[in-house]
């Protein structure tokens, strides 16, 4: 891997987000939106909805919209001639996903900062020490690998940016409504299990909530998380690269 | 480069049709080139050489096949069948030593909107890993060149089409690369600023630099051109200098030369 050639692509990726406004919006303004209307809305006891256990499930949610932004952004580039023309230079494919992946993660550790920022006036009151809250952030970071790589598998479906929106939901919507602070019983439940925000959220409950870092279940849900998240990059790149770039 | 004429020396001695132009003349030699996508055949059995330094313009109809073989030799797409070496190199076993030789002007001007035009040039000389310093001379020298000094600041997205031709056309050059392959570099320019390009592709002959271009304009081809390759249904069907077409076909200008052997004129379905 060429430093310049990689540092080079990571910037263009974090001007990317920045420039943007669709980027910024559904990557950092979107998930500050998110916990304010849930903030205002649930953070009152007689709203018979417990605001603190949301949190965990809300730093989900903002990565799983990552799905749409990652297709939207492959399919724009391949639309645009971008992929082609960046392809017949020396730049290897390891540097160009390596500076997607690397970008994404830092969005994704940014994300839950502004989740857990916006968060702390309306009662979340997590019980979490430094390497509880380092730990999180890692999952986060690990979690937006199976992000990156469902956006890759729905930009190999999709043809266009706007077909991208509509097929990122196949995605979206399960883990949304049973990986996050959602509770479901029966076969639901049972289905929550098979989607990699479910591992996330349970985790970071665990941890935002005074369990120690020693717990076991914790260990397994970042197991399971790990697997599944390079499982799925490993698929979304090689999809990607056999039927996707053009 | 030595090191590529020592590798090909190399295996010289094993294997006796892995020399890639041992006379180390040519830039470009096609052999026997077949493309087929399902049922259609866009490229069929090509033959053609390009030298070292040469400006070689090729042309045809829409479909003709000039990109599909533009694509092959840049490694975009993969032939079906034949060879093609570039800089030496086998299109089909050392891609990475051949994007390293080449620098490409897609027909669709292809940029991220979102950074400046300066911004996207660095990209592209980074992806080339020219040091900082020459990559800063040498954007100064292509934006001032090609008239976009001013414009370099903004960003992509408010261009003219003129100007995104520009810009495609200075990324291409960027990484100051040995083959050039331009593919209608000046569609969409007015005629002072297609003049201008003009000029700036025929400065890099003075380069030692080759040139393979693909035009609708007979006029561009006419004037920058050594010698022109006429392409029709995925075949050369004819090969020269604008003079010695002009005079074996008994005509005025390339245009008519186009018209007499295809049977269609050059900007037909454009």
């Amino acid at each position: 891997m060429n430093l310049q050639r990689f540092s080079a692509l990571l910037k263009v990726n974090l001007k990317k987000l920045i420039r943007q406004p669709a980027t910024l919006f559904l990557m950092l303004l979107f998930p500050a939106v998110l916990t304010l209307v849930f903030g205002l809305a649930f953070s009152d006891p007689a709203s018979g909805m417990d605001f603190n256990v949301m949190v965990p499930g809300l730093f989900a949610y903002a990565v799983i919209f990552m799905i749409m932004t990652v297709a939207q952004s492959f399919s724009d580039e391949r639309q645009g001639g971008l992929l082609k023309r960046l392809n017949v230079t020396p730049m290897t494919s390891g540097e160009f996903m390596g500076s997607h992946i690397i970008s994404n993660m830092v969005t994704a550790v940014l994300q839950m900062a502004i989740v857990f920022v916006i968060a702390l006036p309306f009662g979340f009151t997590p019980q979490v020490g430094v390497g509880g809250m380092l730990f999180a952030f890692l999952m986060m970071s690990i979690f937006s690998l199976s992000s990156i790589g469902l956006g890759l598998i729905t930009a190999t479906i999709a043809k266009s940016p706007e077909a991208a929106t509509g097929v990122s939901f196949i995605f979206i919507l399960p883990q949304m409504f049973l990986g996050t602070f959602m509770n479901f019983s029966g076969a639901m439940e049972v289905a929550g299990r098979f989607v990699p925000s479910y591992y996330l959220t349970d985790a970071v409950e665990r941890i935002f909530f005074g369990t120690p870092l020693t717990d076991v279940n914790i260990w397994i849900d970042f197991a399971i998380l790990s697997i599944t998240s390079f499982v799925i990059i490993i698929i979304g790149i090689l999809l990607f690269k056999k039927y996707g770039k053009a | 480069m030595s090191a590529k004429i020592n590798a090909n020396n190399q295996n010289s001695s094993k294997n006796p049709e892995d020399i890639f132009d041992p006379d180390n003349e040519h830039a470009i030699i096609i052999e026997n080139l077949v493309k087929q996508f399902e049922d259609v055949t866009a490229v069929d059995g090509l033959n053609l050489e390009i030298k070292k330094g040469e400006l070689f313009s090729l042309l045809g109809p829409n479909g003709a096949g000039k990109t599909t073989t533009i694509n092959i030799l840049c490694g975009l797409i993969k032939p079906t069948k034949g060879t093609a070496i570039v800089g030496g190199y086998d299109v089909k076993k050392n891609l990475n030593e051949i994007k390293a030789l080449i620098g490409v002007c897609p027909q669709e001007a292809a940029v991220f909107k979102y950074l400046s035009g300066r911004e996207n040039i660095e990209l592209f000389g980074n992806l080339h890993t020219i040091p900082k310093k020459k990559l800063k001379e040498r954007i100064d020298q292509l934006l001032d060149a090609m008239s976009l000094t001013e414009a370099s600041k903004r960003k992509a997205k408010g261009y003219s089409g003129g100007m995104l031709r520009k810009l495609n056309l200075i990324i291409a050059l960027i990484g100051e690369p040995e083959i050039a392959f331009l593919d209608e570099p000046t569609v969409g320019m007015d005629p002072r600023a297609r003049r201008a390009t003009w000029e700036f592709i025929g400065s890099l002959k003075n380069q030692n630099k080759t040139v393979i271009l693909t035009t609708h304009y007979i006029e561009e081809a006419e004037t920058l051109s050594d010698r022109v390759g006429i392409i029709d249904y995925g075949q050369l069907i004819a090969l020269g200098t604008p003079k010695e077409l002009m005079e074996k076909y008994d005509s005025k200008n390339l245009e008519e030369v186009f018209l007499k052997i295809t049977g269609r004129r050059i900007t037909e379905g454009l």
